[in-house]
């Protein structure tokens, strides 16, 4: 597979959006009796940057139909498709997420063109740099603190930001763990944003969660 | 271009856990030593995209150095990014005409039906052939449904001019009944991949569609 991007690449700046600065990564079993859908829209409308669509268990046809109601609820919100891009040209996405043993960029980059925004999943300054050659638009990096939604997983800290950040040019997205309390040391830390599930999913007023994460942040979203 | 005419014959799915332990790659190039017209790669669910796309650049090779049809299940975005001929969509899967807008007008859009009314649906959707099951009992594809049986294709093919090969338990005992109804192919999984001898039941199978054909 040729890497089919290398006109988009050089001085002009990519055609794209800025990569906004807080994500919203769904999962449907962390929203508690309310749909998803209603979650969504509460967090778009208290300022949400982008919506990250990853319900991986939903089959092809289900996750479109997911991603055309959201994009619906969302307006000029992003919303971005977890792993497969085809599902993401169909719903009319403003990008794909890419997992770490994912798509190659270039792949992603040729079906949804030169405005797509396109995300890799690293874990470490290696894979960031690599997401980075192969032209990924921002990296969302985790795991940082200890999270329900990854048990297992031995949270990296504040220092793999501030390592990734130097490394890499790209917009670092945190994800794991970050909640209201800490997302604006993750920011401190070179963290261009940050990217949580049931720091909004699961909090009893999403628009009150997230216009928190917001504030810490500490400007646009 | 492929969908000018094209010919789905035998045609083989990958299934990993039905292979013996083989790698997929050597299991579909025997089947294509003995006979297969067409290759679909169908990937478990725990297959990351990079493996699935490892293994699909080596089905791609083999396919194309033999002129055998290639087409991936389910992932249109990956079935362009490898070159495929083609992608398969079932019922659950992106709908027919999605499918197309991704893959484009050069490619084959295959999907699965089970009655006339799906058939109908994909037809009106763009679909290039229909895959119709499951016409035996299948353990493959557990999710599959009640099976058809080899008349299905024969009704489907007296309502929608579209190329049909039956899916689901098919194998050497059954494979003239499901040409004798009026199948353009034939989808085997685990009689081929499963196979002691891969390439001798794909012999066998094809002889035996050719003589029903």
């Amino acid at each position: 597979m040729s890497d089919g991007i290398h006109v988009l690449r050089g001085d002009a700046a990519p055609p794209r959006p800025p990569v906004p600065r807080l994500h919203l990564v769904t999962d449907r079993r962390l929203r508690g009796d309310r749909s998803l859908v209603a979650v969504v829209a509460e967090a778009a409308r208290a300022g949400v940057g982008a919506v990250q669509l990853r319900e991986k268990d939903l089959p092809g046809g289900a996750l479109l139909a997911e991603a055309e109601v959201l994009r619906r609820v969302l307006g000029a919100t992003p919303l971005l498709v977890n792993d497969r891009a085809d599902v993401a040209l169909a719903a009319g996405a403003a990008g794909v997420h890419l997992p770490a043993a994912g798509l190659p960029v270039g792949v992603a980059r040729r079906l949804l063109g030169p405005w797509a925004l396109i995300g890799r999943s690293v874990h470490g300054v290696e894979e960031a740099r690599r997401a980075a050659d192969e032209g990924a638009d921002y990296v969302i990096l985790g795991t940082i603190f200890a999270t329900g939604s990854k048990p297992g997983r031995a949270p990296a800290g504040l220092a793999l930001v501030a390592a990734t950040a130097r490394a890499v040019a790209l917009p670092v997205i945190a994800i794991g763990g970050i909640n209201q309390e800490n997302a604006a040391a993750t920011v401190a830390a070179g963290a261009h944003g940050i990217a949580v599930m049931s720091a909004i999913l699961s909090a009893p007023s999403p628009a009150a969660a997230t216009a928190a994460l917001r504030a810490a942040l500490g400007s646009e979203c | 271009m492929v969908r000018n005419g094209f010919n789905l014959g035998l045609y083989v799915v990958t299934d990993e856990r039905l292979s013996l332990g083989r790698p997929t790659a050597e299991v579909v190039a025997a089947a294509i030593r003995g006979g297969a017209d067409a290759v679909q790669l169908r990937a478990k669910d725990d297959l990351s995209v990079r493996e699935q796309a490892a293994l699909g650049r080596a089905l791609r090779a083999l396919t194309r150095a033999a002129g055998v049809l290639f087409l991936v299940n389910d992932r249109a975005d990956l079935a362009a990014a490898l070159d495929a001929d083609g992608v398969h969509v079932g019922q659950d899967d992106l709908p027919a005409d999605l499918a197309r807008h991704i893959v484009g007008p050069d490619r084959l859009v295959g999907v699965s039906a089970a009655t006339v009314e799906e058939a109908l649906a994909a037809r009106e959707a763009g679909a290039d052939y229909l895959g119709v099951g499951p016409i035996y009992g299948t353990l493959t594809k557990p999710d599959a449904g009640e099976a058809v049986g080899p008349e299905r294709i024969t009704a489907i093919k007296a309502r929608v001019p579209l190329p049909v090969v039956g899916i689901g338990g098919i194998g050497r005992d059954t494979i003239a009944a499901v040409m004798a109804a009026g199948a353009d192919g034939a989808a085997v999984v685990s009689a081929i991949v499963g196979a002691a001898d891969v390439e001798a039941a794909a012999r066998d199978l094809k002889a035996r569609m050719l003589a029903a054909r």
